[in-house]
């Protein structure tokens, strides 16, 4: 208490400072004055009265100085007296000042901008509750399948034996996605669903904001005719009416009883937080119950179910994936006949929703990280020069009696005074930066349109300068005080007055700038390598001209196949008959447009190998004319026909990886395959076409068996991607393609329309803005590390200058001077280059997986690289170079 | 070792001006300087400047208080004067003060170990 009360009263002491100075003044010379009295009563004289108690005082300035320190906060006036000093020094140096300044504010910006877009997708708390405890089983590609993806769906009878013996999950939920016209209510409208089970809901732990989710009641086939609504469409189609509740919506021509509404920005999932081998919607607009059947498996069900649980409370990742690892070899026991890859692997929500952002994240991270500490080693040899030519001041103040600490507590104000400025500066551009990386960003990352200046950020952003303020100012301060103050303080000492020590600090600031540099510009050269590696794939199709959209025919409206298949005939018929199409094709999925069914094969003639080994394939249907259409090259044998239907023999069309596979040295023309399950019969081979990819331009594209639409295939004919190949621009040709369409089927929706080439384009996003954003840090790095070449050259040439003037008063040429300088520069750099060199080697491995098409080690990239440094730190040294070289032997000596 | 030193003179000074206080009432810095000095039997040669801080402290937490005043001899001076939680102040320093030295008279009388 009275501790406080005291600390309480020197604050008010900071203030009111003349009245007391005044004070305590006059209680000074009442003290001597009384003393000066008593002494004349013992007999001195006046004089020697006087000198006694004023000797018998002590230091009258210091006793004021105790108190005042006593009476204030010392910390806090020293301080502000720092602050003040410093703004004043700061002032006088506005040149110094704009440098430090703004080379700080761009790494501080940068780091800050990059840093709020890691928080929005990586460090945000997610708006589930305990989002820790939720994770996402998937079924692991067995090795040696390079499908360009891992994760992989579970089949029902997967999910129902987890649901049944699982003891670390407390809530396990299934779901696939499903498209679903809605008629009856204004304009028909295809909506993006989700078909999902019981459990979904409460595994996710989110409520809706209006009515209840689904119970195990309507999750039971022939019970599932409910429906939960999102946010959104409740909101724009149903006017936000909270009386929907119990109404009956017209589904793909069935009615669906409205359970709920679920709490706005819930979309779950999005197509980007799952796996590539599904094909999620952009965001979820309703949910339906998935009312699985618990029969016994049918033979080569499809396998299309994505799996959310909630472990019980207290169970770690690690104890869910043991238990599903032991699960796995149950079910391998138990159901030998299903497909046999029960290896699984639980993703984490957190991991999961950043998705493939994760890692090309983490990558600008380090990468911003590099940018920063190259701004910082460049202020800190900045500051070591200006602390070099401010030695008089120091020496003075030390020999004034100002301690060791207290000058290297002056100078760390004033750089964390500058690195205030330059936080403040940057925390303006990283606004900016956010700005324009919410417009630009590829919306392939999740949540960017989260990314903001919150007071994490800002706290990030306040961070990061005190520490680069500390990082900068701290080395050149106890460099800058460590001097001797005899030897400085002689008259005619070394002139140049610099010590060994600081030499040696600013060169080993030199080099390591340069080395971070290099890194970063190799990481930059890779990626952008990666990047034009993949631009010039042959991606085994033509997405020039092409135009494509997706058709999802009413299940209540097109009952069998038949009915389909024609609709799809006179649609095809009608659109090649427009003039701008070149030529028109159907297909399940188009390339880049999202995974297709894969299946395990049956190879008559083949005999079964290894279980564990067995042939599978992507499966995916094609109409006669496709291939033309999209543009993937007939590398023998012929197209799908008219003429190839039910009633004739069943044909099918192999990829080339596929023929390479399955009939090393043979001709597969000719030969049978089909899906492993019986119900579907094997197949003949009537073509090979060339390989295509399917989801990412990295990818090696898997085994690909096409069949035709027309002969009885799974699984549906109900969604199906349109392929117009056209003579003009695709997307002119768009509106004529719908009123095609709907003279055929005038309710028929068209979803999805797009150009092939955005598509790939999308494909590439990602890539292109990891390889845009290092390019530029690597640039921004570069500049840097140029600057700091340029300062540290000039400054030690300028040292140098007698010496130089010396050497060519003894007859230096010109140029042997010139290649001194250039030397000592190229000697520095040469060492950065060195050590840049070994580090990118070791990070080797961390940068592979970013590549395409270019080793991490490539040789070519890492002698560019080196070369450019090496050019740029000769640049830089160029001009205080020929400035030595100018240097009059006269002037020069007369310095000295 | 030179900063612990001055921490224990303030700390034994502090004592000494409360006592001091108590015993004369009213007084001067000069006058509470002087008497210490005196008390001490001028064993303690410190300089009279270095009261003024520990005055200062004392007041701020609240142990004594001050005011302007006349001296003997008609001149100004500023008087301090304990409060009523100085005067409780110093008994309780006064005990713990003889308890640490009571404590450490033991350790450092030769026989400590053996009549003990």
């Amino acid at each position: 208490m009275r501790s406080l009360r005291a600390f309480l009263l020197r604050i008010t002491g900071l203030f009111g400072g003349r009245r007391r100075e005044r004070e305590l003044a006059e209680e000074f010379e009442s003290h001597l004055e009384l003393h000066i009295e008593d002494n004349l009563r013992d007999g001195m004289s006046p004089v020697e009265a006087r000198r006694q108690a004023v000797l018998k005082f002590g230091g009258l300035e210091a006793a004021k100085e105790s108190c005042r320190d006593r009476r204030g906060l010392p910390f806090l006036e020293t301080l502000t007296q720092d602050i003040r000093f410093a703004l004043r020094i700061l002032r006088k140096n506005p040149g110094f000042v704009a440098i430090a300044v703004l080379t700080l504010a761009l790494g501080i910006g940068a780091s800050t901008a990059v840093f709020s877009l890691v928080n929005a997708v990586l460090l945000k708390p997610l708006p589930y509750s305990n989002s820790g405890q939720i994770v996402f089983p998937w079924r692991q590609a067995p090795p040696g399948l390079n499908l360009g993806y891992n994760d992989l769906p579970w089949g029902r009878i997967e999910f129902l034996f987890l649901s049944q013996e699982s003891q670390t999950l407390q809530a396990l939920g299934a779901f696939k996605s499903d498209s679903f016209n809605l008629t009856g209510s204004g304009d028909p409208a295809r909506l993006d669903g989700l078909r999902a089970s019981a459990g979904f809901f409460p595994a996710l732990g989110v409520s809706p904001v209006l009515g209840r989710t689904f119970t195990d009641d309507e999750d039971q086939p022939g019970h599932e005719h409910s429906v939960v609504l999102g946010y959104q469409l409740w909101r724009d189609r149903f006017g936000g009416d909270p009386a929907i509740l119990g109404r009956s919506l017209e589904l793909n021509g069935d009615a669906y009883t409205v359970l709920g509404v679920m709490p706005a920005g819930f979309v779950f999932p999005r197509a980007q937080e799952m796996p590539g081998s599904f094909t999620f919607a952009r965001e979820v607009q309703l949910w339906i119950p998935l009312a699985l059947s618990r029969g016994a498996l049918i033979p080569a069900e499809p396998s299309e179910l994505a799996i959310v649980g909630r472990l019980k409370p207290g169970i770690t990742v690690a104890q869910g994936q043991a238990e599903m690892d032991v699960l796995g070899q149950r079910l391998q026991a138990q159901f030998p006949q299903a497909k046999g890859w029960f290896t699984s692997h639980l993703t984490p929500m957190a991991r999961q929703l950043a998705g493939e952002t994760r890692r090309p994240l983490l990558l600008i991270l380090g990468a911003v990280g590099i940018v920063l500490l190259i701004a910082c080693s460049n202020v800190a040899s900045l500051l070591l020069t200006r602390s070099l030519g401010r030695k008089r001041e120091f020496t003075l103040r030390a020999a004034l009696g100002a301690d060791k600490r207290r000058l290297i507590r002056q100078l760390l104000t004033e750089s964390l005074l500058l690195a205030s400025f330059g936080g403040l500066l940057g925390t303006l551009l990283s606004a900016a930066a956010i700005h324009f990386m919410k417009i630009l960003g590829p919306s392939s990352i999740p949540r960017l349109g989260e990314t903001a200046l919150d007071f994490r950020v800002l706290g990030f952003a306040v961070g990061v300068s005190l520490f680069s303020g500390v990082c900068f100012g701290l080395a050149p301060a106890i460099a800058g005080t460590r001097e001797n103050l005899i030897e400085s303080l002689k008259e005619g000492g070394p002139r140049s007055g610099e010590s060994q020590a600081t030499t040696k600090l600013r060169d080993a600031l030199l080099v390591s700038e340069v080395a971070l540099a290099f890194v970063l510009v190799i990481a930059a050269g890779l990626l952008a390598q990666t990047f034009f590696h993949l631009l010039s794939v042959d991606p085994g199709f033509n997405p020039a001209r092409v135009l494509t959209f997706e058709l999802s025919l009413p299940a209540s409206k097109y009952t069998n196949q038949d009915q389909i298949v024609a609709l799809y005939q006179s649609a095809l018929q009608k659109l090649r008959g427009l003039p701008g199409v070149e030529s028109a094709g159907i297909t399940e999925t188009v390339p880049m447009g999202g995974a297709t069914e894969s299946t395990a094969l049956r190879i008559p003639g083949h005999p079964a190998t290894d279980p564990n080994d067995r042939p599978y394939s992507n499966y995916t249907m094609a109409s006669p004319g496709y291939f033309v259409a999209v543009g993937t090259p007939m590398l023998r044998g012929r197209d799908f026909l008219e003429s190839d239907t039910v009633d004739s023999v069943p044909v099918t069309i192999i990829n080339s990886a596929m023929a390479k596979k399955y009939w090393p040295g043979e001709d597969p023309i000719g030969k049978q395959v089909g899906p492993l399950s019986r119900l579907y019969p094997a197949a003949t081979i009537i073509g090979i076409v060339a390989d295509t990819k399917r989801l990412s331009l990295r990818e090696e594209p898997p085994p690909e068996m096409y069949v035709p639409y027309t002969q009885k295939v799974w699984p549906s004919l109900l969604t199906m991607d349109v392929v117009l190949r056209t003579k003009v621009d695709p997307v002119s040709a768009a509106a004529s393609a719908r009123d095609a369409i709907h003279s055929v089927d005038p309710d028929l929706p068209l979803a999805n329309i797009a150009t092939l080439e955005t598509l790939v384009d999308g494909s590439m996003t990602q890539q292109r803005f990891a390889m845009f954003v290092l390019g530029a840090f690597g640039a921004l790095a570069l500049l840097l590390a140029s600057i700091g070449m340029y300062g540290v050259i000039s400054y030690s040439t300028m040292q140098r200058t007698p010496e130089i003037g010396i050497r060519m008063a003894l007859g230096a040429q010109r140029r042997n001077v010139l290649a001194m300088v250039l030397g000592h520069g190229s000697r520095l750099a040469g060492l950065g280059i060195a050590i840049g060199l070994i580090a990118a080697l070791a990070m080797g491995h961390t940068m592979a997986s970013f590549l395409y098409g270019v080793q991490a080690s490539d040789p070519l990239t890492l002698a560019g690289v080196s070369l450019l440094l090496l050019a740029v730190a000769l640049l830089a040294c160029y001009v205080p170079a020929r400035r030595a070289m100018r240097t009059d032997p006269v002037i020069a000596l007369r310095y000295e | 070792m030179a900063r612990n030193r001055n921490d224990v003179w303030q700390g034994t000074l502090a004592l000494m001006i409360l006592k001091t206080l108590e015993a004369l009432g009213p007084q001067h810095g000069y006058g509470i300087a002087r008497r210490i000095e005196q008390t001490s039997g001028n064993r303690l040669a410190v300089n009279y400047g270095t009261i003024y801080p520990a005055l200062i402290k004392l007041e701020q937490e609240g142990y004594i208080a001050s005011e302007w005043g006349q001296s003997n001899n008609n001149r100004r001076a500023k008087y301090y004067k304990l409060t009523r939680a100085g005067t409780k102040q110093v008994q309780k320093e006064a005990r713990d003060w003889e308890q640490t030295t009571a404590i450490v008279a033991r350790f450092l009388s030769p026989e400590s170990g053996s009549s003990s």
